[in-house]
């Protein structure tokens, strides 16, 4: 198996700071690295509620696509209940998104030493880390990384010799991708069905078999490390003043290097296409992104000339940071017959619980899988155009937003294509969806 | 490499299950459902609404809670598979990158659909979502394995060697 | 506190939701999935509502109540939302309205006639699911009418707690099935009919028997134990009896349907109740007779009237499935004549629920309380039936062995084989046929309404006491006279 290309390793990042070898991944060599020192710190000198202002005072934003304020995420919990769960979503599943398996497999420790600081912070004696099923190697890694950190006695009862106990357990998922919603994740994790929840109540005051529990994302608890061991203001610094931080930026698609690149928030997207990912296949010129994982609304060559990889840049276009994962489209490519590998998607996840995404996401799929198959009708884009709208905001979950705003956004901005392949029965493009 | 159908053998999964539920919490003997399936799953390759019921009742829910379940999560077979089963993902970055070219390329080398398996039980082919591998796509996942970057006579050379 | 829904001010508790406190004040919320007696589910959104200062449409369900909060459901944009939802729900669903039982009735078609799209978007042919199952021998299901409310799964769920019903399968795939099928069958069970919005779990006794509009519920109560649980018996309408019908179709009961009462079931009902209109099927007893022989109803008062007024040890079994009515008009007229002991009449039988910690109780009779409250509970032994020398045996009764060689009066509504004849027997009116009150278990008094007149042929029971005490309080030579 090869890695991703893997750019720019320096001793400042927060992730990518060491050449991947073929032990790298080990307590040795995280410890040579200065792992753990940040845990074995907190433990010794701080109390739990400093971690968390740290954590505050970084401005870290939770990394799964959500991006909401950890500290204010961790400060709903009331920390005096007599039960509260901390669980590491680990189910990785946005399309365009692999960049907590890059954490898992290459820095399992890093992700454990946030966790453990996490639960210290809140107050978890249980941390569970939910493991999208179909990982292998990342979950073998996790599982040898945890086996080598309660052999040394960082996970447990009495860690490092404090007074601090955790015991993390691992828990695989079964296939499904909305199971990377929390409540959802939470229900998954209780036995039953991933069905999402209503909120409130929150996870924070109500989750993991009722108790508070926070939910935070691989790459979110992987940061926390680094700012307890640098302290939150020198996290801040990093990127952007209102998103700060760096991230594991992921690029796939029409690229000619794609792969993971940790870059600071804020970072230019074109240069990161362009110059990191070397431009796109075959000199083709650029059509689309969709720029944080296939959720997140589609913009056109024009739209990014200007763009940063930051939530407000992107809101302002019209988009998404989501995920991190941008999908990079040449021109050529049938913007129709794309379209319809997401419907088909979300369909296939889509749990079935409330009305407007159950029947929502067959719906546009059905359509589309009629267009793409030259059987497209004249009401056709103008329910393409109808159904997300019917979607968008009335949804249990945000599962419903997400498969509507890619059908949205494709028709809106090539809408001519959809047009043409509804009405003449065939691609504008010749069905290509390769470069 | 899994056992062939048959009934699971019932003394190794007590054991599996026992040391399944001594890496949980206690009272959180629920949260074992999904995790109970796959161990049955490993072993016997699918999952029966019976297998559902014991790992119900091992579990302490009701028996509904296993069946739902057990319909709900898509890694779980309730069909035999073959020996082994070839997952080649069809989502947005695979696609972009030849995963139809490929969907087809197995298709006509198997015989089979996706969804189908090979008459002589040796392989069952599915079209998967994403599998959080877009860097390195074209990707498929063989048994537990991932195989990234993948052409044509990667896939031949793959699936040769699978007995 | 206090909150608006557009225009109205409203008093609202703390802990309600936004839907609980519209309804509480007539305010009309659609939604298909909540029910005040179940979980919320959330999962329907045809409750979405707009409140002031928050982007999103809330589903008022879920939405707990808040000082001075202003919610509003007339603006365009929840007109919208609930055109959408009915537009995805009907999607699938097929038109089925002329065949359906649940017409009239439905919820859905009721709120797509008020809340749907002028015509559906779609132009693709329906998916098709499992349709017209049998799901028990008393349950039909549908999976293509179901708009997957889960309503009847949180009720098997949560309330019957047998898990009887689950939803299998993801995404549109979704559908209700009886999952658990080496559970016993549900003694709750038909509670889903009611609950179901629309027609996609039915009555299979009650399938195509009457449109629901021909027809109106009489409210009544259960005999089937002294839990008293309050339903309605329907029947056709007046104006919809129609010649050509019938007499059978015109006069008979089609269906029980649960009748929400705070106080005794909630909005609850076992299936011995839902089975209460079977009742009208037993062979009544439609002629008095002496001994064997036919007489008229006068004949049977006076030899009945001579009986009593020679005995000097009369016995009176009192019935536990008589009203406080009669009981009453049996203790004024009759009761000090005779030692009254009290009878079940109806025990539990084979396979039948004894008692569990919901409804159903182990006295299967509806009005216990009401006999103890008058007379005691005095149970006839064999050395008492050796004591008296006339039995008044009120009710359903066994043979007459028991009762050793003294004469019998014997007032009943059913008829039944026995070793002997009684001496004398009086025809009465059901439970159907009169108004009254039952007490159940705990005291709680419970009222039932006419349902049809009686035959003729049939006497009320209190008419029956008021006769004999009248001929037994007349002098002896009026009624050597008659």
């Amino acid at each position: 198996m090869s890695d991703p290309a893997v750019e720019g390793v320096h001793a400042e990042n927060v992730f990518m700071s060491f050449a991947v070898t073929s032990d790298s991944h080990t307590l040795d060599a995280y410890r040579a690295r200065g792992g753990y020192e940040a845990l074995g710190k907190a433990l010794r000198t701080l109390q739990p509620e400093d971690v968390e202002r740290e954590v505050t005072a970084s401005g870290l934003r939770g990394r799964g696509g959500a991006n909401f304020p950890v500290g204010s995420k961790w400060s709903f919990v009331n920390k005096q209940s007599p039960v509260v769960h901390l669980c590491c979503n680990a189910d990785e599943g946005e399309p365009g998104t692999f960049k907590d398996r890059w954490i898992l497999e290459h820095v399992p420790h890093q992700l454990v030493e946030g966790i453990l600081l996490a639960a210290f912070a809140l107050h978890a004696r249980h941390a569970f880390v939910y493991i999208r099923g179909e990982f292998d190697l990342p979950l073998r890694r996790l599982r040898g990384a945890l086996q080598e950190a309660r052999d040394a006695g960082l996970v447990g009862e009495g860690i490092l010799g404090s007074a601090f106990a955790c015991d993390i357990v691992v828990h695989r998922g079964g296939g499904a991708y909305v199971c990377g919603e929390e409540s959802s994740l939470i229900n998954s994790l209780e036995g039953k069905k991933g069905y999402p929840r209503n909120k409130p109540p929150f996870p924070a005051v109500k989750g993991f078999y009722g108790a508070p529990t926070v939910v935070n994302n691989v790459e979110t608890l992987a940061n926390v490390p680094w700012i307890v061991a640098r302290g939150g203001a020198a996290y801040a610094a990093l990127g952007t003043k209102a998103n700060p931080g760096h991230r594991l930026f992921g690029i796939s698609g029409h690229v000619n290097r794609p792969g993971l690149y940790e870059r600071p928030t804020g970072y230019p997207m074109k240069k990161l296409i362009f110059e990191d990912a070397g431009g796109i296949l075959g000199g083709k010129p650029l059509k689309a992104v969709i720029p944080g994982g296939s959720s997140t609304p589609v913009l056109t060559a024009g739209e990014i000339e200007i763009l940063t990889l930051d939530a407000p840049s992107l809101q302002q276009a019209g988009s998404m940071m989501g995920s991190g994962g941008l999908i990079v489209i040449a021109e050529g490519t049938c913007m129709v017959r794309l379209l319809q590998v997401l419907t088909r998607f979300y369909r296939h996840e889509s749990c079935g619980q409330c009305t407007p995404c159950r029947e929502g996401t067959a719906w546009m799929d059905d359509i589309l899988a009629r267009v793409v198959d030259g059987r497209g009708e004249a009401a056709d884009v103008a329910n393409l155009r109808a159904i997300p709208e019917g979607i968008l905001g009335n949804t249990l979950c945000a599962l419903g937003d997400a498969a509507a705003m890619p059908v949205l956004s494709f028709v809106k901005k090539f809408g001519n294509e959809f047009e043409y392949f509804a009405a003449n029965r065939r691609s504008l493009n010749g069905d290509r969806l390769e470069a | 490499m899994k056992d062939g159908p048959g009934d699971a053998d019932a003394g190794r999964l007590r054991e599996q299950f026992d040391r399944l539920r001594s890496g949980y919490p206690s009272q959180m003997n629920a949260s074992l459902v999904l995790p109970l399936l796959q161990i049955v799953q490993e072993q016997k390759g699918h999952v029966t609404p019976a297998d559902a019921h014991l790992v119900a009742d091992y579990a302490g829910v009701p028996r509904a809670q296993a069946i739902e379940a057990l319909s709900w999560y898509t890694m779980l077979h309730r069909q035999p598979v073959g020996r082994h089963v070839v997952k080649v993902c069809r989502n947005i970055a695979c696609a972009l990158r030849g995963s139809d070219r490929l969907l087809a390329h197995v298709e006509k080398k198997l015989g089979v659909a996706p969804g189908g398996t090979t008459g002589d039980g040796r392989i069952t082919f599915l079209a998967v979502e994403c599998l959080a591998s877009c860097g390195t796509a074209p990707v498929m996942q063989v048994d537990e394995t991932y195989h990234e970057q993948l052409d044509e006579a990667m896939v031949d050379r793959v699936l040769g060697d699978l007995r | 506190m206090e909150l608006t829904i557009d225009d109205r001010t409203i008093e609202a508790n703390r802990g309600e939701s936004v839907l609980q406190a519209a309804l509480r004040h007539g305010i009309e919320i659609p939604h298909f999935c909540y029910h005040p007696g179940l979980s919320i589910a959330g999962s329907c959104r045809i409750c979405l509502v707009k409140v002031e200062g928050v982007s999103k449409l809330m589903p008022a369900c879920n939405l707990s109540v808040a000082p001075n909060m202003k919610v509003s459901t007339v603006v365009p944009e929840v007109g919208r939302a609930r055109e959408q939802v009915m537009q995805f729900l009907m999607l699938n669903h097929p038109v089925d309205c002329g065949i359906c039982d649940k017409a009239g009735e439905c919820r859905l078609q009721d709120y797509e006639f008020a809340y749907g799209p002028p015509r559906s978007r779609s132009t693709d042919a329906k998916h098709h699911k499992r349709k017209l199952h049998d799901l028990s021998p008393r349950i039909q299901l549908d999976n293509e009418r179901c708009i997957l409310c889960s309503r009847c799964v949180r009720f098997t769920r949560e309330i019957s707690k047998t898990n009887m019903l689950g939803i299998v399968e993801r995404g549109a795939h979704a559908f209700v099935d009886r999952i658990d099928r080496e559970s016993d069958d549900d003694p709750y069970s038909d509670n889903v009919i009611g609950l179901c919005p629309t027609g996609a779990l039915l009555s299979r006794d009650f399938l195509y028997q009457s449109r629901v509009w021909f027809l109106e519920p009489v409210r009544s109560v259960c005999t089937g134990c002294s839990r008293g649980c309050s339903i309605d018996l329907w029947r056709r309408k007046k104006e919809w009896r129609i010649r050509s019908l019938g007499e059978e179709r015109n006069s008979m009961l089609y269906r029980v349907t649960a009748r929400e009462n705070p106080e005794i079931n909630g909005p609850w009902l076992c299936n011995k109740g839902f089975d209460q209109h079977k009742l009208m099927s037993r062979e009544r007893t439609l002629t008095p007779m002496l001994g064997d022989a036919p007489a008229s109803v006068e004949q049977a008062i006076a030899r009945a009237r001579d009986l009593i007024a020679q005995a000097r040890h009369p016995a009176a079994l009192v019935s536990a499935l008589a009203s406080n009515e009669e009981l009453d008009a049996f203790k004024a007229t009759l009761g000090t004549r005779f030692r009254v002991y009290a009878r079940e009449d109806s025990v539990a039988q084979p396979g039948e629920v004894v008692e569990d910690d919901f409804l159903i109780k182990a006295d299967k009779n509806p009005n216990s309380f009401g006999v103890r409250e008058r007379f005691g509970w005095r149970t006839l032994t064999a050395a008492d039936a050796q004591a008296h020398d006339l039995f008044l045996v009120w009710g359903d009764w066994g043979d007459y062995d028991g009762l050793g060689r003294a004469p019998v009066i014997h007032l009943a509504s059913f008829a039944r084989q026995r070793d002997r004849h009684a001496d004398v027997h009086i025809p009465l009116s059901t439970t159907f046929e009169r108004s009254g009150t039952f007490c159940n278990f705990e005291g709680k008094r419970n009222r039932f309404e006419k349902v049809f007149d009686k035959s003729p042929l049939v006497q009320h029971a209190a008419d029956v006491f008021a006769q004999l005490e009248a001929e037994l309080a007349a002098p002896q030579e009026l009624r050597e006279a008659s």
